[in-house]
């Protein structure tokens, strides 16, 4: 089963001043797949996902997207941080459709599509709430349905879970793996946490500092629809000692 | 929700009866001198007694006021905004701006009547905007330097053009820093109409054509319940005009106070098919 590659980078390196915070990177990231990236921080994790959402360009190297060049260009991903960034002054539904609102004319179907989806995850009662009457889980939830319904086949996933506690995390995680496998999204995740890299992903990309680089590319054997059980899987907690390894040194 | 409602609009009347009360009370006790300052009875009794020939006046100055605010507030908003989104101009304009703030206006009133036209009411409405735009350009700056750098990111990743960018996203995000701005040169306009009217007096007669001229004229008379009351009206005006633009700022917040959005604001859909 082998999907289309949907993004492919070539030698994509960045510096700041005289810190090399990328070095040549090389990435090919099939459709459908969830591909998760960790590595210690400061490794230039949000520099690449930036060079791919077209915030920053690179020093050199090719940036495709289903086969074109994006480097420098914006409005191809969908694009999600560890701050919800919900705007305060707009219902749940409008901070859903903000894209749209960003881009061009609000349409009923916009507001259809947002209520629909707010409903179809749990949230169809506070479609008229300020984000502020949220919790930090619905928050993140209504950031995730903002960036998928910019229907962007790409989604570049920053650390979403990163500022909820372990409880909520958990919910979070399983309830993106279902709207991921229904969604038919592509996403690249990145996190600080081993446990979530592993639960979510197909495949795993371990970075290093100093420059950054990709250090590992690791196939995710654990199969799906997983859940809780997996925690505890012999094959979970071999691929978490190698990556626990690769992060943080030390004997093989 | 009632109670505190009510302690929200008693508390301030209650202060300001006390401190009506008090200023009685000095006056009575240390027996001081009506010329230097008289009963409050007797400031209200000199406002209300004469009401006939100050309604007019505390009218021209209450449209001077309020005139002048709006037209502050929008040059203010304009400065603003065109000094954030230019830089060069900012620094340009920055310490000119502050300078002309560091001149006290009662020194810069007469000069720009004299170009302005003695007697003309535009002196006035300049003072009053010389007043009010300030801290609204400074607010507006402050709010629009201040929006989420990530979320100005985020709307650049989805596409977002700068206008777009500007009016969904920085203008509402510099909503409640602009009104502390206004509200802070609401409660100097009517400073600044009275020091307009000093400086570009309309007439020159017996007892003047604005409210400034009859409290000089009070005051070379010695007329000190007439001062005191004109001067404790001013300061009822000020103040409720500062509580109309909090109360702008209320109604254009909702989002600070209300869980949800108004009955109004929300909209049918007419295909909707929701499962209820
Ligand atoms: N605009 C910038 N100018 C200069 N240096 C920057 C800039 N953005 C990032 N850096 C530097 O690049 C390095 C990588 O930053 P980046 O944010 O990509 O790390 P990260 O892997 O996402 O870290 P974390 O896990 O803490 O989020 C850091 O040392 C950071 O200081
Ligand atoms: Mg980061």
């Amino acid at each position: 089963m082998t999907s289309p590659v949907l993004l492919e980078l070539s030698a994509v390196a960045k510096t700041f001043g005289d810190q090399v915070v990328l070095a040549p990177t090389d990435l090919r990231i099939e459709e459908g797949s969830f591909v998760a990236i960790v590595g210690p921080s400061g490794c230039g994790k949000s520099t690449l996902f930036n060079i791919i959402a077209g915030l920053l360009e690179p020093d050199t190297g090719a940036v495709l997207l289903q086969g074109r060049n994006v480097i420098g260009a914006t409005g191809h991903v969908g694009y999600m941080l560890q701050k919800d960034l919900l705007v305060p002054w707009r219902s749940v539904e409008d901070n859903i459709t903000m894209a749209a609102h960003l881009t061009r004319k609000v349409t009923d179907a916009d507001r259809l599509e947002a209520r629909q989806i707010a409903q179809k995850y749990g949230l169809g009662e506070f479609l008229d709430h300020y984000p502020k009457a949220l919790s930090g889980g619905m928050r993140q939830r209504v950031a995730f349905m903002r960036t998928l319904v910019t229907h962007q086949q790409l989604l570049l996933l920053d650390e979403p879970f990163g500022a909820l506690d372990a409880q909520t995390r958990l919910d979070m995680q399983r309830w993106l793996l279902d709207v991921w496998r229904e969604s038919g999204r592509t996403v690249l995740f990145i996190t600080h946490d081993v446990d979530e890299s592993i639960f979510l992903s197909d495949r795993i990309l371990v970075m290093s500092p100093r420059p950054g680089r990709v250090v590992a590319d690791l196939e995710n054997p654990l199969s799906r629809p997983r859940d809780l059980d997996v925690l505890t899987d012999p094959t979970f907690v071999a691929l978490k000692s190698r990556i626990m390894h690769l992060l943080h040194g030390g004997e093989r | 929700m009632n109670r505190s409602r009510l302690t929200k609009v008693l508390l301030p009347v209650a202060s300001f009866v006390i401190l009506l009360l008090l200023w009685q009370a000095v006056v009575v006790l240390f027996n001081v001198q009506g010329y230097i300052a008289p009963r409050p009875l007797d400031a209200i009794r000199a406002v209300s007694d004469n009401w006939s020939l100050l309604s007019p006046l505390v009218t021209q100055i209450v449209k001077e006021t309020v005139f002048g605010f709006a037209l502050g507030a929008l040059i203010g908003v304009f400065f603003g905004v065109v000094m954030s989104k230019i830089p060069a101009v900012q620094k340009l304009l920055y310490p000119t701006l502050v300078l002309s703030q560091a001149v006290p206006v009662i020194v810069i009133a007469f000069p720009l009547a004299a170009i302005l036209g003695f007697g003309s009411v535009k002196p006035i409405i300049a003072i009053v905007v010389w007043i009010v735009f300030f801290p609204v350009t400074v607010s507006v700056i402050d709010g629009l330097g201040h929006v989420d750098h990530d979320l100005l990111n985020l709307a650049k990743v989805y596409g977002a053009s700068r206008w777009r960018t500007f009016i969904q996203i920085e203008v509402p995000a510099t909503v409640s820093p602009l009104f502390s701005g206004l509200k802070i040169g609401a409660t100097y306009a009517i400073t600044g109409a009275f020091i307009g009217e000093l400086a570009s007096p309309e007439q020159v007669g017996s007892t003047g054509s604005s409210l400034a001229l009859y409290v000089q004229h009070a005051e070379s008379n010695l007329n000190s319940p007439a001062v005191y009351g004109i001067t404790l009206l001013m300061a009822i005006i000020g103040v409720a005009w500062f509580l109309i633009v909090a109360g702008l700022e209320v109604v254009s917040t909702p989002w600070l106070r209300r869980t949800t959005r108004r009955r109004w604001r929300r909209r049918d859909i007419a295909t909707s098919q929701g499962d209820h």
